[in-house]
């Protein structure tokens, strides 16, 4: 163990301890939130609705007209709000809630929708949200990544586009497919530990001589990926789910989703800055209603249960989340009962750091076909999200004499949503 | 050592080369090498920045480092004792042109610029991409022949895949989906050295000289193409006979148009066709759309061309950037007025070099690596803590890139010449009864023999290949890979002591210091020093049983592997 990781270790128990006992959280055996109480780490949740969800059967219901489907409008508890009957624990929890209804990304295409809803831009090669708050929210001594990505291991192409862009490997995250812990966190059982420590030691010794009158940048720069290593090989348990109690997993839903949110949780409280959740097969182009009440079924208990964690656990308050998907569905329904894929009005909602809780932001005409008040484009998005984090979205990232705005300057943030 | 001799060395070949300056008359002959211009120049401003260079490499630090440069692999340890031995004369220029003309050469090259063109991009549609193999195929055989630059770039632009003698350069539209922006960006960016991003929605405010109606002009060569899906897989390039290009500020609001125009040309405008007579097959459900008048050939003719803004400078910028670890204009991608060369003087002579000698990469290379500069020490002069990077006064310490690390570990680990001899000796069985009538070239040979050792490794290079659509950067080593190297149950094959491995070969030696000599070729083609003997024995004496010793061997080798001295280009 290197003498920093011991002291990390140190610093970090007997708060663990203290917090784990007051909160009644999760157990984590090791939490690794390094920050002090006073200044907690700013956190991101992305909830990500592949495929594209309705806001017809979500955030912005049209019951009665000729786009608005077979469902009703549900009240809330925010007076005079209305959402689909379709997600009735969030209704409850409307006062919790920020939610967008007039947003206009223009993009009706999976694989440009998930890289300009995360990218905040059209122009290719921009980090996404993930990486970018990865980079934003760092702090000097981080072991653990700063972004993990978790899904459902499945065929669609899209939920993987995008990346950290020019910021490189480092910030591109861990990925966690099925529930499955990244690779090579433990030591393989062919190799004995007495072997494993006679490498390190010839390693180290070997960098020390190989040091000697060079510059040691590069050469640090290298070692210290194996003390990183070292770290995340003792805290691998952060990403065993097995390690959560049956009743959480109970309360979270049987189902990909719902254990997918219930790690997702365990990682935020682990301190890790970014966790984006992949909820699948939103495409819903035939048989829409029943598509959508089998995914707001799954999707709508399992948010609340999230939120209402993360609210014990005082983490909300400095934990912003997400809920969007790549693009909205059509107000016309197909010849197949399905609705199709559309960029000109659609929703999306945020809980918890940086937004005003209980608000409705924007509007849509009486059919759903239009934006009538508040226009929200893409970029002006993804300036709020930053915005609601504590960055400065107006900065630049300098890298490699590189100097590029971390948003588009084109756009804004959304004054009315920010706290 | 700077010592005054020297200067006046530099400082002869500097003057010389304000004559040569002057119209071509002067005697050629007259004319240095590029390699003593390339130091000369270097020098001329390292005494103007009164930076002291590091020492002139050693053997040892030579034969590792040209080994990975010209052919993207370490050498054996016999390849290293054998230079290392070697006291004949001009011994570093007799092994530069040994491995410029073999077949791993052109094999390395393919794999540099195979990542430099795609930039591990993947289509969406995999189905719809130019198979790995054959794109690597056509790059191998372009760089055994030493195909000049210019034609190269032709060849890649000019490409639909419709044309055989052609047909894997299409690679490079298709797995950019051949979407036109994405075409725009990295034809701007990877020929002529000017990334144009931003300029896309609006003038670049940081730069003057990016504009964008240059852009535009860009954007309009390959507007008009687009996919065309074939069956049963692959794809191929349509391209329409219209299409206007036009172009609106989204600060301004000023906008414009343009027809195809490259970064310093004028514009082409397209040439008037009677009604009826615009394409040679037109567009149909099913069928591949090919106009009369192509843009997209247009641009593949007119840009590889010297009076093309940037294509000479470009190239010959990026490979002095692949064997410096940093270009003299860096980033690679932007050169323009804000951020001048290191070296404008040095960067004109290779521009003018390149155009002088066609765009002979071969040649230019072998300039390259026998200048004094590629073949400085990596050791820092003494009592010097830093130098600057782009004073070229020290070898930079470079991540070997993915490709270098697979191949250099399936080296040291002795698996490269335990393949080679499988073959071989399965080829000497079969050949008993007949020959092949006409001999393959030996790059194909090899691009061949090496596809079961590229299977076996193909975990390292998803472990450490940068992200896609990102290029070979800067070393930038992350914590997976660490964990790969230490923990990845796909590596531990290669770490096995079975029969024809550097383990099973260093197993069979008794005497540590012998031992350690070989490991040490094998591993950082170097002798061991004697701290480094000592460390062998001790370790080796520890270990009472064999048992014991195989695993102290493979300790000692797979900390080696580890360490950072393997792991960069020094």
């Amino acid at each position: 163990m290197s003498r920093r990781t011991q002291l990390f270790d140190r610093a970090v128990s007997r708060r663990t301890v203290l917090a784990g006992a007051a909160l009644g959280c999760g157990a984590l055996a090791l939490p690794l939130r390094a920050a002090s109480a006073a200044a907690p780490r700013k956190q991101l949740l992305l909830l990500f609705l592949s495929g594209g969800a309705s806001q017809f059967e979500t955030w912005d219901p049209k019951p009665g007209t000729k786009t608005g489907g077979p469902f009703r409008a549900i009240s809330t508890s925010l007076p005079g709000v209305r959402i689909g009957e379709l997600l009735p624990h969030s209704a409850k929890n409307m006062h919790r809630l920020s939610v967008v209804r007039s947003v206009n990304s223009g993009i009706a295409d999976h694989f440009q929708g998930h890289y300009a809803m995360q990218a905040g831009r059209i122009v290719p090669g921009y980090p996404v949200l993930g990486s970018a708050a990865a980079k934003l929210l760092e702090r000097p001594g981080d072991i653990l990544p700063g972004y993990v990505s978790i899904r459902r291991d499945g065929p669609k192409a899209y939920t993987d586009v995008g990346s950290a862009g020019f910021l490189g490997a480092k910030y591109e995250g861990v990925r966690i497919l099925n529930n499955q812990p990244p690779e090579n966190l433990v030591r393989p059982a062919a190799v004995a530990p007495t072997l494993a420590d006679a490498v390190d030691r010839v390693r180290r010794s070997a960098n020390d001589r190989f040091r000697r009158g060079r510059e040691p940048a590069a050469i640090d720069a290298y070692g210290t990926t194996y003390d990183q290593a070292d770290a995340l090989m003792q805290r691998h348990e952060i990403f065993d789910l097995a390690k959560e109690s049956p009743a959480d997993h109970e309360r979270y839903g049987n189902h990909d989703f719902g254990r997918n949110c219930l790690l997702a949780r365990r990682l935020l409280q682990s301190g890790i800055s970014c966790v984006r959740v992949t909820h699948f097969d939103w495409d819903a182009h035939q048989d829409n209603f029943y598509w959508h009440q089998v995914r707001c079924g799954e999707f709508d208990r399992t948010f609340i249960t999230l939120l209402d964690d993360l609210e014990q656990c005082g983490m909300l308050k400095h934990t912003l989340v997400v809920v969007s998907g790549e693009m909205g569905r059509t107000p016309q329904i197909n010849h197949l009962g399905g609705r199709d894929h559309w960029g000109r009005a659609w929703s999306v909602a945020m809980a918890g750091c940086g937004v005003k809780p209980g608000i409705v932001y924007g509007s849509t005409n009486e059919t759903g076909t239009e934006v009538k008040d508040g226009l929200v484009k893409l970029g002006d998005l993804f300036h709020t999200y930053l915005t609601a984090l504590g960055i400065d979205s107006q900065t630049k990232y300098e890298i490699n004499g590189q100097s590029n705005p971390v948003a588009d300057p084109a756009a804004k943030p959304i004054a009315a949503v920010l706290a | 050592m700077y010592s005054s001799p020297h200067c006046a060395r530099f400082l002869g070949v500097v003057l010389g080369l304000a004559v040569c300056a002057m119209p071509q008359s002067a005697s050629a002959e007259a004319e240095p090498a590029l390699h003593a211009q390339i130091d000369a120049l270097v020098a001329k401003r390292l005494l103007d920045r009164k930076i002291t260079p590091a020492e002139v490499c050693s053997d040892a630090e030579f034969v590792r480092r040209i080994y990975l440069d010209l052919t993207g692999i370490i050498p054996t340890s016999t390849q290293a004792r054998d230079f290392l031995d070697d006291e004949g004369g001009g011994k570093r220029a007799r092994l530069i042109d040994k491995l410029l003309a073999s077949p791993e050469y052109a094999l390395h090259m393919a794999r540099v610029y195979d990542v430099m063109l795609t930039e591990r991009r993947i289509p969406t549609i995999t189905s719809y991409d130019v198979p790995q193999a054959a794109w690597r195929a056509y790059l191998t055989e372009s760089f055994a022949a030493n195909k000049p630059w210019d034609r190269m770039v032709q060849e890649i632009l000019g490409s639909d895949g419709a044309d055989e003698k052609l047909g894997s350069g299409v690679k490079f539209y298709l797995v950019r989906d051949v979407e036109p922006h994405a075409l725009t960006r990295d034809v701007g960016r990877l020929f002529l050295g000017v990334d144009l991003q931003c300029a896309q929605c609006h003038d670049d405010p940081r730069f003057d000289d990016y504009r964008q109606a240059d852009y535009y002009g860009l954007y309009a060569f390959v507007q008009r193409m687009k996919l065309h899906p074939m069956m049963p897989r692959g794809a191929q390039v349509a391209e329409t006979a219209e299409g206007k290009t036009t172009f609106t500020s989204v600060f301004t609001t000023k906008s414009g148009e343009t027809f195809p125009r490259l970064p310093g040309g004028e514009m082409l405008a397209d040439p008037m066709l009677d009604k009826g007579k615009e394409y040679v097959v037109k567009p149909g459900p099913k069928d591949r759309s090919v106009p009369t008048y192509s843009r997209r050939l247009k641009l593949s003719e007119r840009l590889p061309r010297q009076e093309t803004k940037g294509f000479a400078r470009n190239i010959a910028n990026r490979v002095w950037a692949q064997f410096f670890g940093r270009g003299i204009v860096h980033p690679l991608d932007l050169h323009h007025a804000t951020n001048p060369p290191s070296h404008p003087e040095l960067l004109e002579r290779l521009e003018q070099w390149m155009v002088e000698h066609r765009y002979d990469l071969r040649g230019y290379i072998r300039e390259l690596v026998l200048s004094d500069t590629y073949q400085r020490s990596s050791l820092l002069p003494n009592g010097v803590k830093e130098l600057p990077d782009d004073a070229f006064a020290v070898a930079l310490l470079r991540g070997l890139t993915a490709e270098q690390l697979r191949w250099s570990l399936l080296q040291a680990t002795g698996h490269i010449e335990m393949h080679y001899a499988k073959l071989a000796a399965a080829v000497t069985k079969a050949s008993a009864d007949k020959k092949p009538a006409v001999a393959e070239p030996e790059w194909k040979v090899k691009h061949v023999g090496n596809e079961a050792l590229e299977r076996q490794s193909a975990s390292l290079i998803t472990a450490f290949a940068g992200l896609a659509g990102q290029g070979e950067g800067a070393f930038d080593p992350v914590v997976d890979q660490a964990l790969y190297l230490r923990n990845s149950t796909k590596l531990l094959p290669l770490l096995q002591s079975e029969s024809g491995t550097t383990l099973e070969r260093l197993g069979a030696i008794i005497d540590s210091k012998s031992l350690a000599g070989e490991m040490y070729l094998s591993v950082l083609a170097r002798r061991p020093t004697s701290d480094e003997i000592d460390e062998v024995r001790r370790i080796l004496g520890d270990a009472k049983s064999p048992a014991a010793r195989r695993e102290a061997l493979q300790a000692l080798v797979w900390g080696l592997l580890s360490s950072a001295e393997f792991r960069l280009n020094h």
